[in-house]
């Protein structure tokens, strides 16, 4: 009838506490490949247990950006699991995780040209839509499939009229003049925080420092500056039984709605 | 869902625009982020945002909110970071709204019906001729001596909105204006008065320790959705506070629960009666609970004593145990207990109570059930449990009616509703084909869809389309739509994006936060504010509208009439700002406890009536003998409460003549035949269903209101299909798989949808959420485009990218209109439906 929720385990996820066993521990210091020229290294704190799945963020950055119907730059899954009653719903806000490692670029035909780069002086990954031929080989590259063609950008002649590939700059045009992101100003649970994570004193590296955190696909080195509070169930084992009643909803394409689910 | 191939190939046709290159590429790190918001800048250019303090209108939340204009067109609209109410957030529908501005299916000009009703087919014509039309209609009518055959119902018309259009009515004469709040939350209203005196509760998360929510999904919408939603998951996550929440669905509140329980559904009341049982029998009522029994009557006898009234209530909820709850709600006696324990012991604790409570024919009885338990365990009007709320008081300009008639058309049928304080507006056009309470000459819809938004939608096309019902239908509306499209007569209202209004609703910091809508734009084509309008119409017909000239003239006179927000610097400095409050004031604690002196209860024309321990202010030698209870309206009149230990400003009543007490036994609910103290009603259809009957119940997903949202292409987008939920083990017995179609049957009507099966229901239920299949919603809604000038796509460069077909469908073609007997309340959640596969 009723349904324990791993929830209110995860309520205090602080490092010092005991309920941290077994939850994915990654250091959060050396991830940047550059981090000796890198003054400023931009990251987001996803912090779940404030968020309730209410798209807020989604639709902020839709606005912001006028996304082409079809097309999201960051957008929220929500994960079903367990057999009813025991039935658990966790939300996952997603964006791009400007990887330390970014696979995207290194695949880029006109990397060299600086068509798609991670900037040096914050690791923001940015696409140059004057430089980009849409080629869309990054967006094959991209393990997070957080990149996608937008129609209504790019040189019409470089890509032939496709459009420039697009995604998430962490709202570089906000950033740079020292306002929070979109996304992250909108959210009414302050799920989403942002800063610099190379200064101990900011929100972001606080938090990396108390909490134990987790970034999507370890596995692929990809090193993310994305890091969840409270989603240690994405690494977690799966259990076969809960596994047969899950359920992703996104309204992201297909492709990336199964991969963490 | 998306496929990028197709994407691409109309990528190849889509005109690019000109490439900004390295504007904002080039910009350097900035180290820190010292700022929340209230700035924006083109990603494309760099350059700053106009931006423009105003307030939303997605929902009846009404947040504080910021427009950001580039080159005069709405791009962006964030929250406002300097209000309290909203801590600076805004939700989803709030960001989407930007898309209502730009709608390629709103009207932009006054239109005229040319076929028949419902044909579709319609002549522009000019406001003078649409308000000339109008207003010779209305001076026919006055001059005939029936002003009140002018009927004017809203669906939402808040604040200054209210004051201006309502008031035009009322002042050109008819009193047969109706709203829609018996399809939205009514009954928790009414309730709330019968009770405590004034409708809405606060819940006070920022104090809490403990939250029991029975059928609220409060994180994803609610009639004060940001404010407290953003309080509660701060509270959840700095403060460890925990939830439970009861809900036949998995919603997202439940899912941020600690426990997600599932009752049989309209069992909630029962299951509240069964934990003051609990209090009741172990005596978790000592201190707090004995302390606020002193405040609340729960006998005829107003002068009981504290120990008088516990026996009283003992011997009430001696038969609701946790083991007679059991058998009606299938939860666990164990589990009632251990919760009523820890909900009277984890203090301060909120109940939080809404629609799953309400929307049942037991609800009125569910939400009072709430109140006993509240009071029990001395958890009411106290910082961390549910307050009384505090909104903004305007000093709004006079307008003065003379409405002296009106369409008895607004309460139901005779003997429906006992106390439909907030009317049953759901029954207005059923009233309207029974005739025998009158019918409208002319029927004026604001900002209201009544085909789409009640019940039986079969039955409202069918009267709306009649002109022996209806002879002229005028639909105010920005867009065309379900209901628009049955009218005579379309009035371009503007999207909430182009008005003027004096805002107040409530802030759960129990701070008053004053605040404005300002226009971000101009009003496109001849769109126009309906508030204005109706300053129009007044000039036509000769009706005196006070000292204001405009709506705008009307917020700026409310701002410099209104003290702190005149001092603040008025109009100007709201036009700046958006928003003021007290920066001095303390919040708003227990409002019933202030003793009152003699000198006031005691002054001339004063009396004590015996009965209700009221002390009142009888306007005749003839009401004082009727007594308080007895005389019309004469709560308008209360002074004080004596009560035993001295005379108090209690919970005063303002819909109801109830005493000040906290009235649990309640003298007008005995008078109309039900019992007066919180009682377990069983719901008629639910005692005789077939073994292979289910439950229909409704929710909202967290981008869409009721029926005005599915415009938003970018909200459309997230949610625009909504598939029943299913448990498995339901769908299994009927031979269901996912993705099937199936087909919900009622007496009413049917619709034929999906499943989704999901564990995220319990069995014996079927969900299905309102905000889609609309028929002509314009085209992200219903792939229907607006007739005319609407027709064509005004810049919208993404409709033929919309990559979804299913828009989705309505149940209530399946739900009836039926009313809670005490309250009124539209009946939502009581459906018994037949489910099969297709």
């Amino acid at each position: 009838m009723e349904n324990q929720s791993n929830l209110s385990r995860r309520a205090f996820l602080k490092k010092a506490s005991a309920t941290s066993a077994g939850a994915v521990v990654i250091a959060a210091a050396p991830m940047s490949v550059n981090a000796a020229k890198q003054e400023v290294r931009y990251a987001m704190v996803i912090d779940t247990r404030r968020c309730s799945g209410c798209q807020a963020c989604s639709i902020a950055c839709k606005t912001e950006f006028e996304v082409p119907i079809g097309a999201v730059r960051s957008w929220v899954e929500h994960h079903e699991a367990g057999a009813y009653p025991a039935t658990e719903r966790r939300m996952l806000p997603r964006l791009c995780n400007h990887c330390s490692k970014p696979p995207c670029i290194e695949v880029c035909p006109k990397n060299a040209e600086g068509a798609t780069y991670k900037r040096e002086e914050d690791g923001i990954v940015v696409v140059d839509e004057s430089k980009c031929t849409g080629c869309a080989k990054c967006i094959e590259a991209c393990p997070y499939d957080a990149r996608f063609m937008n129609p209504f950008k790019g040189d019409p002649v470089k890509t032939a009229g496709n459009g420039s590939v697009d995604k998430c700059d962490f709202c570089l045009h906000r950033v740079s003049k020292g306002v929070e992101p979109s996304c992250v100003n909108t959210c009414p649970g302050k799920a989403r925080i942002f800063g610099d994570l190379n200064d101990p004193t900011s929100a972001v590296a606080k938090l990396v420092a108390e909490f134990d955190t987790t970034v999507l696909l370890r596995g692929e080195k990809t090193k993310p500056s994305v890091m969840y509070i409270g989603a240690d169930w994405l690494e977690a084992k799966k259990d076969k039984k809960a596994a047969q009643f899950s359920r992703l909803d996104s309204h992201r394409n297909e492709r990336s709605a199964h991969r963490f689910a | 869902m998306f496929d990028r191939r197709k994407f691409l190939k109309i990528g190849a046709v889509a005109t690019t625009a000109a490439v900004a290159g390295g504007v904002s590429l080039n910009a350097k790190a900035a180290k820190d982020l010292p700022i929340r918001g209230n700035k924006d800048f083109s990603p494309t250019t760099g350059k700053e945002r106009k931006a423009i303090p105003s307030a939303c209108w997605q929902c009846v939340t009404r947040c504080s909110n910021m427009g950001y204009v580039e080159d005069g067109r709405l791009v962006k609209i964030e929250p406002n970071i300097n209000s309290i109410r909203t801590g600076g957030t805004l939700c989803s529908k709030g960001q989407g709204a930007v898309n209502h501005t730009y709608d390629p299916d709103r009207i932009l000009h006054p239109m005229r019906r040319v076929g028949a009703r419902g044909e579709g087919k319609w002549k522009r014509i000019s406001w003078d001729e649409a308000l000339t039309e109008v207003a010779a209609r209305m001076k026919k009518n006055r001059d005939a001596g029936t002003p009140e055959k002018v009927v004017y119902h809203y669906g939402r018309a808040k604040a200054s909105h209210s004051k201006t259009v309502g008031g035009f009515f009322k002042a050109f004469g008819t009193g047969s204006i109706g709203n829609h709040t018996s399809i939205c939350e009514g009954g928790k209203w009414s309730a709330q008065e019968l009770t405590w005196g004034g409708h809405f509760d606060n819940w006070d998360f920022d104090n809490t320790k403990f939250v029991l929510n029975f059928g609220s999904n409060f994180l994803e919408t609610h009639t004060n959705h940001i404010p407290v939603a953003h309080r509660m998951l701060k509270a959840m996550a700095d403060r460890g506070v925990e939830m439970v929440t009861f809900d036949v669905r998995l919603s997202n509140t439940a899912a941020k629960s600690r426990e997600w329980i599932a009752p049989k559904v309209g069992t909630d009341a029962a299951i509240i009666l069964a934990m003051t049982n609990v209090v009741m029998k172990e005596g978790l009522y000592k201190g707090a609970g004995e302390e606020m029994l002193k405040y609340t009557r729960v006998s005829e006898d107003v002068n009981a004593d504290v120990a008088t009234k516990i026996k009283a209530i003992k011997a009430h909820v001696a038969g609701y145990t946790p083991a007679w709850a059991e058998k009606l709600s299938g939860v666990p006696a164990s589990k009632i207990t251990a919760l009523a324990r820890e909900f009277a012991t984890k203090t301060p604790a909120v109940l939080v109570t809404y629609r799953g409570v309400v929307a049942h024919y037991n609800g009125n009885e569910g939400e009072r059930a709430a109140k006993l338990l509240c009071a029990v365990t001395g958890q009411i009007d106290k910082p961390g449990c549910r307050m009384k709320a505090v909104g903004a008081g305007w000093k709004f300009p006079k307008i003065k009616s003379n409405a002296k008639r009106k369409l008895n058309i607004f309460d139901g049928f005779p003997g429906q509703a006992a106390y439909p304080t907030h009317h049953v507006s759901h029954q207005v056009l059923k009233m309207i084909k029974d005739g025998s309470a009158g019918r409208p000459d002319m029927y004026i819809t604001y900002c209201y869809t009544p085909a789409y938004a009640n019940g039986d939608v079969q039955e409202n096309i069918d009267i709306l389309k009649d002109e022996k019902l209806i002879p002229f239908y005028v639909s105010v509306d920005p867009f065309y739509g379900d209901s628009t499209m049955y009218a005579d007569l379309i009035l371009p209202d503007t999207p909430f994006t182009e008005r003027w209004t004096a805002e107040d609703m409530v802030s759960p910091s129990q701070v008053a936060e004053f605040y404005i809508r300002q226009p971000f734009t101009k009003p496109m084509g001849e769109a126009r504010d309906f508030s204005d309008v109706v300053f129009d119409l007044a000039k036509r017909l000769g009706v005196d509208m006070g000292a204001a000239k405009s709506h705008e003239d009307y917020v700026r006179m409310a701002c410099e009439a209104t003290p702190g927000v005149k001092e603040a610097g008025g109009f100007e400095y709201m036009k700046k700002v958006g928003v003021w409050h007290d920066k001095n004031a303390k919040p708003q604690g227990p409002v019933y406890k202030t003793p009152i002196p003699e000198s006031v209860y005691k002054a001339k024309g004063v009396v004590l009536d015996k009965a209700s321990g009221v002390y009142w202010k009888p306007a005749s030698e003839a009401d004082a003998k009727k007594g308080y209870v007895g005389t019309k309206k004469a709560f308008k009149k209360y002074v004080a409460q004596k009560m035993p230990h001295g005379v108090f400003s209690g919970f005063a009543p303002d819909a109801v003549n109830k005493s000040g007490y906290l009235e649990l036994w309640s003298p007008l609910l005995k008078a109309k035949g039900f019992n007066p103290l919180p009682t377990w009603m069983a719901i008629p259809e639910h005692q005789k269903m077939a073994k292979d009957d289910l439950h229909l119940t409704t929710f909202k997903y967290a981008t869409h209101s009721h029926s005005r949202t599915m415009n938003c292409k970018y909200l459309a987008e997230v949610y625009h299909t909504n598939p029943a939920w299913i448990n498995p083990a339901t769908a299994k017995e009927r031979g269901i798989f996912d993705g099937d179609n199936i087909k919900v049957t009622s007496p009413t009507g049917e619709f034929v949808t999906k499943a989704q099966l999901t564990e995220a229901i319990m069995p014996g239920v079927v969900a299905v959420s309102h905000h889609c299949g609309h028929w002509a919603y314009g085209r992200y809604a219903s792939d229907r485009r607006a007739p005319g000038e609407g027709s064509d796509s005004r810049g919208d460069r993404d409709y033929k990218m919309k990559w979804w077909d299913d828009n989705g469908v309505h149940p209530n073609w399946a739900i009836p209109n039926s009313a809670d007997p005490i309250n009124g309340q539209q009946r939502w959640m009581d459906t018994v439906v037949k489910v099969t596969r297709v």
